[in-house]
């Protein structure tokens, strides 16, 4: 995917989210949420899947959430109090759909959350790729500086491996965002609990015979 | 002229008056008419009557009953018409009756277990193998028997109609249900099988040998499952033992290579004796882990018995010996592990039939021995049986408790962090909780045995009315339960509650007096009838008993227990909705529990035996009592449309609930079932990879006060390469497809408490539930990175 066709199909949430004044609230939309999900990062998690991806993946496992239209409007306040009245959730993960294409309400959600969750993003787009693209996009920045992992890269088929953890194809990284901007440049985090104990970042040899 | 008869089953009989000459004479004889002369008359007329309307010269066995009835009220025998008639009917329902059992047995022999659900009843059992079929031959016909036997009418009825269920009906007249065993005292000594003396065990190795043998032993004399009560602190022993004799040998064996030539060190056979000095002067074993005082006089006596023995290479001697045979031990105590895991999930009880339904309880002993049986235990759990596949059994259970293992810093912290690691991946250990306010209360600190057990399904005796000195978990268990069908109450109260209680009310009358009665019979058995679990002092003062003695007093220290199933389904029937979907209906579902618990309450007080509640585990009968009820009432939405009710007090699996939310509704149960219960959380996706997540979960149950929680997760298996976690169509390691080739990716899923290995053993209700659960909180939409 280059950039300027992702640019022809950029999303009518984040031209909204842009526009949006500061005193009104964002507007997120929404393709779904879950509780207690264990398989997008480690400990129990709420997951916000976000409506509208222009990077359409072949493979891809929800390609229901890359039509800008559908999914249902919410609000960050209102993920929020959803996120709140879990208890036992520790961790939120944004996914997708691409949750860079709504930088900003995210952003403002991540901001309510942290730091008593630990917030991770999706993306199809790279950590160098969100870079350049929050040259034009300040709520791309916003939204990296609101979160603590970053799980970048498209999915591709050809590198797929059921066999990682917390990712779906071997380009993809596991990044500590703070790290990485601090740097620069891509860090991997060193979190065991998402790159395993032997940090691998995939299925410990111990899984299986 | 008559002269063949046609007889029901369609074969021909040669046709004999004097038969019918006798039937009249013994209708006559049941009317209290003595003239049977006229007997010999009636044959006649009869064999006339039919001469007359038979063309061919044959009579038909009813043509026959109707000639003999007619001539009998011709000849103004009104009475014996009568009798005769009712003789007949008799001999039909007999027919039948012999013919219903035959039908049973036919479909016991003949059809195969994938097909019928009868043969399913018990997923533990293989009804396809010749002694599950004999065993299932025994079971029909005992059911039949105490049915028309031991069952009052009213009793007959409700069981026989589905309003109650008698629990291993079976066995009505034979056993109890299960015990917690206390290898301790067990082994102490030695044991009996019956078949030949077993010495006290002298290693590891023999401890697990013997606890597996003991379970299998008193499986054969109770009809439920086998439990250790503490089974790190009775196995401790042995690895103590196993240490002490290999420091001992090894501590020769590094002499005799680091003395110099002449020196006076004790070989192999007199080490024994130095060893035996050495603990009888210092009050202290051969510990693993350190023993100072000993290891001191050790080492003085060694020297005074080899002054040229250099004093560094003794203690060099001495640190090697430790040293390696704390390995040794930690060796040993892993194969006895794998050992003891093996066993248990290929041994047979039951003329073969069935592999015993054990159970472990640990996780509370901080001893170096206990820890080391533990952690080896977990270790092998996680490496799977020969080709890595899940074992089966036992039901492991880790015993939670605030101060020794639940916090960073407890002593056995890591113990429960490995069991939440092993359990993410072979969905045993379940997790108990000592701290529960309904458990802890009978806590004494240093008496073990007042810490809760479970029984694997889930089943908890704790405290003691017939005896309240000892409110112990060990060397006790569960006498027999009956549950009752809670949702037919509830629908035929029409939404009445005060119709619904006064019926529930009259159902537990009911059954308190055939739990009574099924007391009676088991008091009146004898030590004898229970070789090993009486014969050796298993059961609780069994051990004062002689062999012809009535177990009636002992036995009291059992629970007579009522259960029940799918109050969900209740409240629907009573109240338009159930317990998950809204506060008031908790409050509901609470009062109605409560209801029970008091009645059982009440009950203990008055007869000072142990009456008490148990949250069903449901196998067989979540689809027994839903299909009668859908025959009687019809589909009732929320009540009667699925295949099963909702096993106890459970949010029902079909409905969609946050995990937190299931367990802070769920946990108010426990306190009211004091004969069990368990609350299971499902969770979707590769739990293995995310073992922070079963441990919030697990710390979350604690927590809420829950007595016994598991998490339910799809454990899958791919035999050909032998990949163990989630596998979908494809398996992630080998990229087999499962409908390429005949070989099946295998699927270990939990059943009432138990792990079954593929869905065809789950019968049909149980496969119902599995398909229907709802993984909670979870919509299933996947994530983007993936």
């Amino acid at each position: 995917m280059n950039q300027s066709s992702a640019e022809q199909r950029t999303s009518p949430a984040r031209a909204a989210d842009s526009m949006e004044s500061a005193a009104r609230e964002r507007v997120i939309r929404l393709a779904g949420f879950d509780q207690d999900g264990i398989a997008d990062g480690p400990g129990l998690r709420c997951v916000v899947f976000v409506q509208g991806c222009p990077h359409h993946c072949p493979g891809c496992q929800n390609p229901q959430t890359w039509a800008w239209e559908g999914g249902a409007e919410t609000t960050p306040s209102e993920l929020r109090d959803r996120i709140f009245s879990t208890v036992l959730d520790t961790g939120v993960t944004f996914s997708g759909g691409e949750p860079f294409e709504q930088a900003d309400a995210l952003a403002d959600l991540a901001q309510m959350l942290r730091p008593r969750y630990d917030v991770a993003s999706y993306s199809g787009y790279t950590f160098e790729g969100l870079l350049k693209l929050s040259e034009k996009r300040p709520g791309v920045m916003r939204l990296l500086r609101s979160i603590d992992i970053l799980v970048d890269g498209p999915f591709v088929q050809a590198r797929a491996d059921r066999l990682l953890l917390f990712r779906g194809s071997g380009n993809q990284r596991i990044l500590d965002v703070p790290a990485s901007l601090a740097a620069g440049s891509a860090v991997w985090t060193k979190d065991p609990a998402w790159v395993g104990e032997d940090g691998s970042a995939r299925v410990a040899g111990a899984a299986f015979e | 002229m008559v002269t063949e008869i046609l007889k029901r089953d369609g074969r021909l009989d040669s046709y004999d008056e004097s038969k019918i000459v006798r039937a009249v004479e013994r209708a006559m004889r049941d009317s209290g008419r003595s003239d049977f002369s006229s007997a010999a008359t009636l044959g006649v007329k009869v064999s006339d009557e039919l001469s007359a309307v038979s063309k061919d010269g044959r009579a038909s066995v009813d043509e026959v009953q109707k000639a003999v009835e007619t001539a009998l009220v011709k000849a103004g025998y009104e009475d014996v018409a009568k009798s005769f008639r009712l003789f007949r009917a008799d001999r039909t329902r007999t027919r039948e009756k012999n013919s219903a059992l035959m039908h049973t047995f036919d479909e016991i022999t003949t059809r195969d277990a994938r097909d019928s659900d009868l043969k399913r009843d018990n997923a533990n059992v293989d009804g396809d193998t010749a002694m599950g079929t004999m065993l299932q031959y025994g079971a029909t016909a005992a059911k039949e028997y105490n049915e028309k036997f031991l069952l009052r009418p009213e009793q007959a009825k409700a069981y026989r109609e589905g309003d109650i269920h008698i629990h291993d009906f079976d066995f009505y007249a034979l056993t109890m249900t299960c015990c917690q065993i206390d290898l301790i005292k067990l082994f102490h000594g030695g044991f009996s099988t019956g078949h030949g003396f077993l010495r006290e065990p002298n290693d590891i190795r023999s401890y697990a040998a013997l606890a597996c043998i003991a379970i299998q032993s008193n499986q054969n004399d109770q009809h439920g499952g086998q439990s250790i009560a503490q089974f790190d602190r009775g196995l401790a022993p042995g690895v103590a033992k196993t240490f002490a004799k290999r420091y001992r040998t090894d501590l020769a064996e590094a002499l005799s290579l680091l003395a110099p030539d002449g020196a006076a060190v004790p070989d192999a056979d007199r080490m024994k004796a130095v060893f035996a000095t050495a603990e009888a002067r210092s009050g202290e074993k051969p510990l693993l882990g350190g023993s100072p005082a000993f290891d001191a006089a050790l080492r003085a006596d060694i020297l005074a018995a080899a002054p040229e023995l250099p004093e560094a290479a003794l203690d060099k001697a001495l640190a090697y010996a430790r040293k390696t045979a704390e390995k040794e031990t930690d060796e040993a105590t892993y194969q006895a592990m794998e050992a003891l895991i093996h066993n248990l999930n290929t041994m047979h009880s039951r003329a073969g039939a069935q592999t015993p339904f054990s159970s472990i309880n640990y996780g509370t002993d901080t001893s170096p021995e206990g820890r080391m049986v533990v952690r080896n235990l977990l270790l092998t759990t996680e490496k799977g049986l020969g080709h890595g596949e899940t074992p089966i059994f036992p039901i492991q259970i880790f015993r939670v408790k605030d101060g020794v293992n639940y916090n960073p810093g407890d002593p056995n912290y890591d113990l429960f962090q490995l069991s939440c690691r092993v359990s993410a991946k072979r969905l045993f250990p379940n997790f108990s909780f000592v701290d529960a306010p309904y458990n802890i209360q009978y806590y004494k600190p240093g008496h073990p045995e007042t810490e809760v057990s479970y029984m694997g399904c889930r089943t908890r005796v704790l405290a003691n009315v017939h005896d309240p000195d000892r409110a112990i978990s060990t060397g006790r268990g569960n006498l027999s339960f009956t549950s009752i069908n809670l949702p037919r109450l509830a629908i035929e109260a029409h939404g009445n509650e005060a119709k619904f209680f006064a019926g529930l009310d009259a159902m537990m009358d009911l059954v308190a007096q055939q739990l009574m009665d099924r007391f009676e019979i088991q008091a009146r058995r004898k030590v004898k009838n229970f070789p090993f679990l009486m014969g050796q002092g298993v059961w609780l003062d069994s051990d004062k008993l002689h062999w012809n003695d009535e177990v009636r007093e002992v036995i009291k220290h059992g629970t007579l227990t009522m259960g029940f199933i799918g109050l969900a389904e209740t409240l629907v029937a009573l109240y338009g909705h159930h317990h998950g979907e809204s506060d008031e209906m908790q409050q509901k579902g609470l009062a109605i529990i409560r209801r029970m618990r008091e009645y059982c309450d009440a009950l203990s007080a008055k007869t000072k035996l142990n009456w008490t509640l148990i949250a069903t585990p449901a196998e067989g009968l979540s689809g027994r009592f839903i299909r009668m009820d859908k025959k009687r009432y019809g589909i009732i939405p929320g009540v009667t449309d699925h295949e099963y009710y909702t096993n106890s007090f459970h949010i029902p699996v079909y409905y969609k609930i946050g995990a937190m939310e299931k367990i802070r509704k769920e946990a108010p149960y426990h306190a009211l079932t004091n004969a069990g219960h368990i609350t299971y959380v499902e969770l979707d996706g590769d739990m293995a990879r995310n073992v922070k997540a079963f441990e919030a979960v697990i710390r979350a149950m604690h927590d809420a006060g829950i007595g016994y929680g598991s998490v339910n997760h799809p454990v899958d298996r791919d035999p050909v390469c032998g990949y163990n976690g989630v596998i979908g169509e494809v398996c992630p390691k080998c990229g087999r497809r499962e409908s390429d080739e005949l070989i099946k990716f295998e699927r270990i899923r939990r059943i009432t408490g138990y792990l079954v290995g593929t869905l065809d053993r789950f019968n049909d209700a149980k496969r119902a539930e599995e398909h229907d659960r709802v993984k909670h909180g979870l919509g299933g939409s996947g994530s983007a990175g993936a």
